[in-house]
């Protein structure tokens, strides 16, 4: 068995399969069965979204000790970086964790790409393609063919401003919330930099993939920001504004 | 401490970029699988780089060819500007009197001069209708043609004028996206499947709908075929059905016990009482045609010795049956006991018959069989000797 074929058979078909199948439970409905698919793998996920919730939340709490640590080794940049590291290291946490979740989500993003542009078979190589790599399951069978259309959008093009906002936007608020601000001036800048090119790039991609895997990007991040006020109690580094901003 | 974090931003930066260049393989590009039709010794095909060429079946020597107008399709997303593609061909052409008309999937309707390959007219004159993938089909000096914007077409074959255009709406009232099936006549009425389950029957002569139409919960995947006032046709959720014209309850439906391994996405066809059906699990079934009971099977493979999907439909000639499955093996079998043999590859046979994938129609004539293979060949087979005549590049150079 080649790796595309091991691929296929352990995430890429399931993916399909299941997101066929949801679309028949919910009333046909494609948009409605990526925003399912995404609650589900929003489910499987929080062992390691939690863990990153632990995180952000416990870099709220160090502020006070990272804002002793800025006074007595201001001047002394190398010796503030390591007493800083040091601190997060007691402390068990990851500055950027909230990367984690995003990359452990990698492969069901590319499984997603393949299932939307499969399952809604623009072109008859498509459709034809997609018959090889279904279930035997009535439910999925049943499904097909699939309606691309889900509120505004057509789930199998690309190019959609309005959901390149939206997906940019909520990456940005999402971020914003959990990304701790950093002590170090050298490391504000890359925090502060990788908080906006991350929802300017995927903004940039929402442009260039199908709207349904938009969606999906989209949903997830309310999910996560929903999430993260109710588990953090607010709008986490959002509001918040490190004190050595303000002295640049 | 500064270069690790410029690559760490960099990799940041274009992971999703990796992302899509990685995976964007999954889509699939139209290259259409025209089918063959021969015509006074002549073959005529839609090619995968747009054209539609003129063989001569005797000499194998090319008589013309037509190349279709590339598609200009518009700037999408990021894209600029507009860039230009092939046109592909799925429709197989159908020749009335001395014209060859074939549909394309940039949405026209073509009348080419059997003689020269000159076009007589185009239909519609400027832009385009919705994608064509079902084959054309000529009756009483009109052709009738679906396509993707949801209308089926009837056009005056001599000068292309529209004589009627009907819409085929869903069950919401939505049009249908994928009109992609091919339309049958049959006593006065213009049959159409559709993706949602439907058969509509519309009046040959004006297009409005008829009384009668058949709803199915699967959606039908092949075109209809029609014999003794029964269609046949295969389903989405792997099955033949056969439904009486006027009915509203099947009257059979194929396997009768538990479904096919996958779909019947080949039309039937029905001599003498007897349906042959290819089937994508790789399987041909024959079944009686009266009242749905399987007579034989029979398995076509690939080179693992694994079946091999079944995706054009058979062939008739004399008393053998010819089908060729997605692997490129061509078979030959006796339509009385699905007994087969597969065509041997001429020069290895280790390989499938020909090289290639095979998807379009098949087309007998005369004792030999036209296929188009995925390689944009014409390959001709001598069914007697069992054996490829000749084969002939599709692609032709400038």
């Amino acid at each position: 068995m080649s790796f595309i074929e091991v691929w296929h058979f352990i995430i890429g078909n399931p993916v399909l399969n299941v997101l066929i199948a949801l679309s028949h439970l919910l009333s046909g409905s494609f948009g409605l069965a990526i925003v399912a698919l995404t609650i589900i793998v929003r489910l499987i996920s929080w062992p390691l979204t939690k863990r990153q919730l632990n995180s952000t939340k416990a870099l709220q709490d160090m502020q006070p000790k990272l804002q002793e640590l800025q006074k007595k080794y201001g001047k002394n940049k190398q010796k503030l970086q390591q007493e800083t590291m040091k601190l997060y290291k007691e402390a068990g946490v990851n500055p950027l964790g909230c990367l984690w979740p995003m990359l452990v989500q990698l492969p069901i993003w590319i499984a997603l790409y393949q299932a939307i542009i499969r399952a809604l078979a623009t072109t008859p190589e498509n459709l034809l393609d997609l018959a090889h790599r279904l279930y035997s399951w009535d439910i999925v069978n049943q499904a097909i063919p699939l309606n691309s259309h889900f509120l505004w959008l057509d789930l199998g093009s690309s190019g959609d401003f309005i959901l390149a906002i939206i997906v940019g936007g909520t990456m940005w608020v999402q971020q914003k919330m959990t990304q701790a601000p950093a002590v170090d001036p050298g490391q504000q800048s890359t925090s502060r930099m990788i908080t906006l090119m991350m929802p300017l790039m995927f903004g940039f991609i929402t442009l260039m993939v199908p709207s349904g895997l938009a969606l999906y990007w989209a949903v997830s991040n309310i999910i996560g920001i929903i999430t993260q006020y109710f588990f953090t109690g607010g709008w986490g580094y959002l509001k918040f504004r490190s004190p050595f901003q303000s002295k640049q | 401490m500064k270069q690790p974090k410029i690559l760490f931003l960099v990799v940041i930066a274009l992971l999703p970029l990796t992302l899509v260049s990685c995976i964007s393989g999954s889509a699939q590009l139209a290259r259409g699988w025209s089918g063959t039709v021969v015509h006074d010794g002549i073959a005529y095909v839609g090619t995968v780089d747009g054209r539609v060429v003129a063989i001569n079946s005797s000499t194998g020597n090319l008589e013309w060819a037509y190349s279709i107008a590339p598609v200009t399709t518009p700037s999408s997303g990021l894209s600029c500007g507009q860039s230009s593609v092939t046109t592909a061909i799925y429709s197989t052409p159908v020749v009335d009197r001395d014209l060859v008309y074939i549909g394309t999937y940039s949405g026209q309707v073509y009348a080419l001069t059997i003689a020269s390959g000159a076009d007589r007219w185009v239909y519609p004159r400027t832009g385009s209708i919705g994608a064509i993938v079902g084959s054309p089909i000529i009756a009483n000096e009109t052709i009738y043609i679906s396509s993707s914007d949801s209308m089926v077409y009837a056009l005056d074959t001599i000068h292309g004028d529209l004589k009627w255009k009907s819409e085929i709406l869903d069950e919401e009232g939505k049009r249908h996206e994928k009109l992609w099936t091919s339309p049958v006549v049959h006593d006065g009425a213009v049959y159409m499947s559709t993706f949602d389950g439907h058969i509509y029957a519309l009046s040959v002569e004006t297009g409005e709908l008829l009384d009668w139409s058949f709803e199915s919960e699967a959606g039908f995947d092949s075109s209809p075929v029609i014999y003794e006032d029964t269609i046949f046709l295969g389903s989405f959720d792997r099955y033949l059905y056969a439904i009486k014209i006027g009915s509203d309850v099947p009257m059979w439906k194929f396997p009768q016990e538990k479904p096919a391994g996958n779909w019947f996405w080949a039309s039937p066809i029905v001599n003498e009482g007897i349906v042959y059906a290819g089937c994508l699990d790789g399987k041909l079934y024959a079944i009686n045609a009266e009242t749905g009971e399987e007579l034989w099977q029979f398995e076509s493979k690939d080179q693992r010795g694994k079946p091999a999907p079944i995706v054009s439909s058979p062939v008739l000639v004399g008393n053998m049956l010819i089908v060729a499955n997605e692997a490129g093996n061509v078979y030959v079998i006796n339509p009385e006991t699905g007994d087969g043999e597969r065509i041997e590859n001429r020069e290895n046979g280790d390989k499938p018959t020909i090289d290639a994938q095979i998807r379009a129609s098949l087309c007998a004539h005369e004792g030999l069989v036209y296929i188009k293979g995925e390689d944009n060949r014409l390959y001709v087979f001598d069914i007697t000797e069992k054996k490829v005549s000749w084969d002939f590049p599709l692609t032709i150079e400038e």
